[in-house]
Parts: structure tokens; C-alpha cells; sequence
């Protein structure tokens, strides 16, 4: 039964063990003010791992590892993904001056982990691999969210996020057991054969639906969605950036391997749950940022939001569905992304998180102000903008299965949502400033708002060549 | 005769009764117990079902489950002492800078 082992296969999973051992050394070995410089070995691992998936890309490497990981098209999609998000929330690290500290080589290496989680859930095939992804990657989360230990705000949303994400790994891995209950094992391929082959029982249902509920957490799904206004408000910056992209899009990609092969036996149970959730979420996320006042807590209710279209794109159970969820996420990756950095780089100078701290910021900072008016109507879905297409692909195959209410309701969301996005932008363009001083911006910075705008714009103009990566992706 | 069925009852009251606590506990350390409970639940229940299939997958994860659980009760406690230095209390309740 035990073939040999073909390890290329998990050379960047590999790769960044072995990054991250060399980042604990360098921790322990640099001192002091040398250590500033772990920014830059994070960076530079980032881009290790990149020339190895690129590597592996030309190779064509493909294949099951003892049928427990498996690299292929969709999975190396999804990592290009997360190497990106890392590699921004490190430029973000750097803009967040409360974190270079003497415990920043702490920070890089949980920062590290939690990228080999993310890389782990994209190449899952066995439900323990995506039990022990989601947790490695979690756990790094949970310490980040509490890593400012003398801030009582950072330290609670820890706490609750701890809490919260824990009860939901408690669902998660009963669901498990029920699963392995019914088919005998684990593995993705046994249990996809045992549902397909007999009517499943009222155990392989609810394990089914656990499994849902524990990742419905890691995408901000309501009813699973009480931590995300506390966490994102609460915990560092980069933090939240690295939680509302690369969490997201790790339970994402978790979801479309488990809805479009595992449980697609099932999809008569999941379809239309997943529609009635997906109403809920872009009806709270949306009504519930109405009335915000600080950014972070807005773009965390944005968020659930956009976990909204997300799911809607999930429940219609379609190949063109689940294009359109890859290509909605990486519209989102880079508007959400563009729009965290703005934050991180200007919180200091503006004085605080509030709306009302970023009044008259194009006055202040041009590239700044701007930067972010282009992320948030990407993420509100103006044309020509990434989100737009986004949006569109997943009304589109909305309404192709049947759910016109759903679709319109996905429509009429976008208009709700754009009300609150451009109440930050007239705060930043219309207003006055209550100081005149410019902003600085570091170089590294700047170059990062740039590449993201532009991804920004590509997404939304060239759709050819991204539609095309996503297709090849999805092809079986 | 106890069968695989009675673990599962058993399991599934386990799992019943972690999640109650978590949700009319207060104190954060009760809280962080339940949870165990909930792993726990899940753990047994892989027991009886790798005994009804005869076959060690069940065991394993429940070796993984465990080592996670361990280290998510780590983590928990580390941020429950931050949160008792920097609020003098593990009440649920008055954690509430953060609108809840």
C-alpha cells in the first residue's frame, strides 16, 4: 500500500519549516538592535517559497502525498494567494511601530506558522490535515490578536477570539469523528464514496454540518460572526489584515474542496442552507456598518459582508460559482489589503481609529487618501474596479442557479454597502483636516500601495488572464 | 453489553454538556474547561468508532486531537493571565472594553 514517497511535493510546505526554524535561530542569535532586520528575512522567506511554488508550477508537479496532501492547479492557485497577503502584512509590520519592539522576532515567527497553515489548508485532502491546518494556523492568530500584552483592548480580543474560535474547533472536529464514523476514515476520497454510494444517515448529516459550522467561523459567517467586530477592533493592525484576507480565504478554500468533492453528495442539505446564510450575513454585515464609528470595527462588519457574497457564490453549488468565489477573493484580496495598509501607515499621525480621524487625509497625504478611495470602492464594487467584477460573477451565477431573491438581494447590498464606504471617503476629501502636517510614507510602503492599486485595476480591466489562471484551477 | 452505541450516547452528552457550560459559565478558566470537554467528546467518539471499524484511523486522530487540545489550553491560560494582569478579573462579563 505505501508508495514511495515523492517529497518535491511538499517542498514549500517544507521550505517554510524550515524558514521558520531559521527565523527562531536568527531571534535568538541577533542582538538588539540588529533584530530590526528580521523584517527582512521574514520578506525574504516569503520569497523563497515563492520561487519553489513557482518551481513546482513549472515542473507540473502534481500528486497525492500518502493520499493525506495533495498538490494540484487549485491548491497553487490559493497559495500564490497567501504567499502575496504574507508578504504585505510585512510591509505592514513595519508601518506598525508598536510591534518592533524587542518581541518582534516572536511576531515574524508566528507570522510564519500561520502561512504553513494556510498553505497546508490549501493542498487538504484528509479531514485531520484540515484539522491540523486550520489549528496551526488559528493558534498563531490567537497569540498575534493578544500580542500588545500591555494593551488591555489587544489582550481582551485575544481572549474572546481564543474562545470563540476554540468552541468552533470543537465543532469542527466532532463533526469529524461523525464523518469517520460513517466511511471508516478521513480521507476525502473514502468519504465522498461512501456518501455517494448510500443515503447517509442522520450522523452523517450532522457531522456534515459541524464541519460547515467550524469553517462558517474562519469566514465570519453569521451565526458564527460574535468575534469579528471585538477581534478586528482590538488587535493589532496587520494582524487584522492577515485575519480578514488570509483567514478567510483559508476557510474559503477549505470550503470549496469539501462542498465541490466531499459533500457534493449532499448538496440537496447544503445548497439551500447555505443560501438562507449567506442572505443573513450580507444583510447584517451590511446594515450592522451603518452606524459605525471606528474604521477597524467598519471594515470588520464590511468584512462579514463580503463573507456574505462569498457564501452566496458557495451555495450555488456551480463550477461557475466557484470561479466566481476565486475570483471575488482575489478583487478582495487586494481592496481589503490596500485599505489595511492605509490604515496601519496612518493611524499614528492621524491620532486614532476613529472615522472622524481620517477627516481631510487627502490634504495630509494625496497618495494615502487615494490609495484607499480605490481600495474601498474596489471592495463597495465600482466598475471598473477588481470588486465589481467580483460582485458581478457571483450575481451572475446566482442567478444561473435559480436564486433570482438572492441575487437581487446581493445587488441591492452593493448600493448599502457603498453608503458607508464613501462615508469614509467624503470624511477624507471633503472635510478639514484637524492637522496640516504631511504624512510621511517610508519608500517600502509606497511601492506596496502601488503594486496593490495596480492589482487592484488589473483585476477589474484585464479580467482574460486572471479568468483564465482561475478556470485552469478549477478544472478537475 | 456495552456497544459502540453507549459510547456515542456517551460522547454526545459530553459534547451536550461542554457546550452548556460554555455558554452559562462566566469565568474565563470554566469556560476553557468545557471547551476540553467538547475536544474530549470528540475523542471518545473516534474511540468507539475506530473499535467498530476495526481499524487504527480513529486512534490516531486522537492523538493529534490531544496534542492539540494541549496546546490550545496553553495558549489559553497564557492569554488568561494577561487578561487578569491587565483587567484584575477573569470574569467573562467585565471583559467589556470591546462592545461585546
Amino acid at each position: 500500500m505505501s508508495l514511495p514517497a515523492d517529497w518535491s511535493l511538499l517542498a514549500v510546505e517544507l521550505a517554510a519549516c524550515g524558514w521558520i526554524l531559521l527565523t527562531l535561530a536568527a531571534d535568538l542569535l541577533l542582538s538588539g538592535a540588529r533584530k530590526r532586520w528580521l523584517w527582512a528575512l521574514t520578506l525574504s522567506g516569503v520569497a523563497v517559497l515563492a520561487l519553489l511554488l513557482g518551481w513546482q508550477q513549472q515542473m507540473g508537479l502534481a500528486g497525492s502525498f500518502q493520499s493525506m496532501f495533495v498538490l494540484d492547479r487549485f491548491g497553487v492557485y490559493f497559495k500564490w494567494l497567501f504567499l502575496l497577503t504574507v508578504a504585505v502584512v510585512v510591509v505592514m509590520t513595519r508601518e506598525f511601530g508598536a510591534l518592533l519592539s524587542e518581541r518582534a522576532g516572536a511576531f515574524y515567527l508566528l507570522l510564519l506558522t500561520a502561512l504553513l497553515g494556510m498553505l497546508v489548508l490549501a493542498s487538504i485532502y484528509d479531514l485531520l490535515m484540515l484539522f491540523i491546518g486550520l489549528e496551526l494556523l488559528t493558534f498563531s492568530l490567537y497569540i498575534m490578536a493578544a500580542y500588545l500584552r500591555t494593551d488591555a483592548r489587544s489582550v481582551e480580543a485575544g481572549m474572546k477570539y481564543l474562545i470563540m474560535g476554540s468552541v468552533s474547533s470543537g465543532f469542527l472536529v466532532y463533526g469529524i469523528a461523525l464523518l469517520y464514523g460513517f466511511a471508516g476514515s478521513t480521507n476525502f476520497n473514502v468519504i465522498h464514496a461512501a456518501l455517494a454510494s448510500e443515503p447517509a444517515p442522520l450522523t452523517a448529516q450532522a457531522g456534515m454540518l459541524l464541519v460547515l459550522a467550524g469553517l462558517g467561523f474562519k469566514i465570519a459567517a453569521v451565526p458564527f460572526h460574535l468575534w469579528v467586530p471585538d477581534v478586528y477592533e482590538g488587535a493589532p493592525t496587520p494582524v487584522v489584515a492577515l485575519l480578514s484576507v488570509g483567514s478567510k480565504m483559508a476557510g474559503v478554500v477549505a470550503l470549496l474542496r469539501l462542498l465541490l468533492g466531499v459533500f457534493q453528495p449532499l448538496a440537496w442539505l447544503w445548497m439551500d442552507l447555505l443560501a438562507v446564510l449567506a442572505a443573513a450575513t450580507l444583510l447584517y454585515g451590511n446594515l450592522a456598518a451603518i452606524p459605525q464609528t471606528n474604521i477597524k470595527r467598519l471594515l470588520g462588519y464590511s468584512s462579514i459582508g463580503h463573507a456574505g457574497y462569498l457564501l452566496m457564490g458557495l451555495s450555488t453549488g456551480s463550477l461557475a460559482g466557484a470561479r466566481a468565489v476565486a475570483y471575488y477573493l482575489l478583487a478582495y484580496l487586494f481592496g481589503n489589503l490596500t485599505v489595511f495598509l492605509v490604515v496601519t501607515a496612518a493611524t499614528k499621525a492621524l491620532g486614532g481609529e476613529a472615522l472622524d480621524d481620517y477627516r481631510g487625509l487627502s490634504k495630509r497625504s494625496g497618495l494615502l487618501a487615494a490609495s484607499m478611495f480605490i481600495g474601498l470602492l474596489s471592495l463597495a464594487g465600482v466598475p471598473p474596479l477588481g470588486g465589481f467584477v467580483g460582485k458581478l460573477l457571483v450575481l451572475l451565477a446566482t442567478v444561473e442557479a435559480h436564486r433570482i431573491w438572492l441575487a437581487a438581494l446581493g445587488a441591492v447590498n452593493v448600493a448599502v454597502s457603498l453608503y458607508y464606504y464613501l462615508m469614509v471617503v467624503k470624511r477624507m476629501y471633503l472635510e478639514a483636516p484637524r492637522a496640516t502636517s504631511p504624512i510621511p510614507v517610508s519608500a517600502l510602503t509606497r511601492a506596496a500601495l502601488a503594486g496593490l492599486v495596480l492589482g487592484i485595476l488589473a483585476v477589474g480591466i484585464v479580467q482574460e488572464p486572471f479568468l483564465a489562471r482561475i478556470a485552469a484551477a478549477l478544472h478537475p | 453489553m456495552v456497544t459502540p452505541t453507549h459510547y456515542l450516547v456517551v460522547s454526545a452528552l459530553l459534547f451536550c454538556i461542554g457546550l452548556a457550560g460554555i455558554l452559562t459559565r462566566r469565568n474565563v478558566l470554566m469556560i476553557l474547561l468545557c471547551i476540553e470537554l467538547m475536544f474530549n467528546a470528540a475523542n471518545l467518539a473516534f474511540i468507539a468508532y475506530a473499535d467498530a471499524w476495526g481499524n487504527l484511523g480513529g486512534q490516531m486522530a486522537v492523538f493529534f486531537i490531544i496534542v492539540v487540545a494541549a496546546a490550545e489550553v496553553t495558549v489559553g491560560l497564557a492569554i488568561a493571565i494577561l487578561l487578569s494582569r491587565q483587567l484584575r478579573t477573569l470574569n467573562a462579563d467585565e471583559v467589556s472594553l470591546l462592545k461585546w
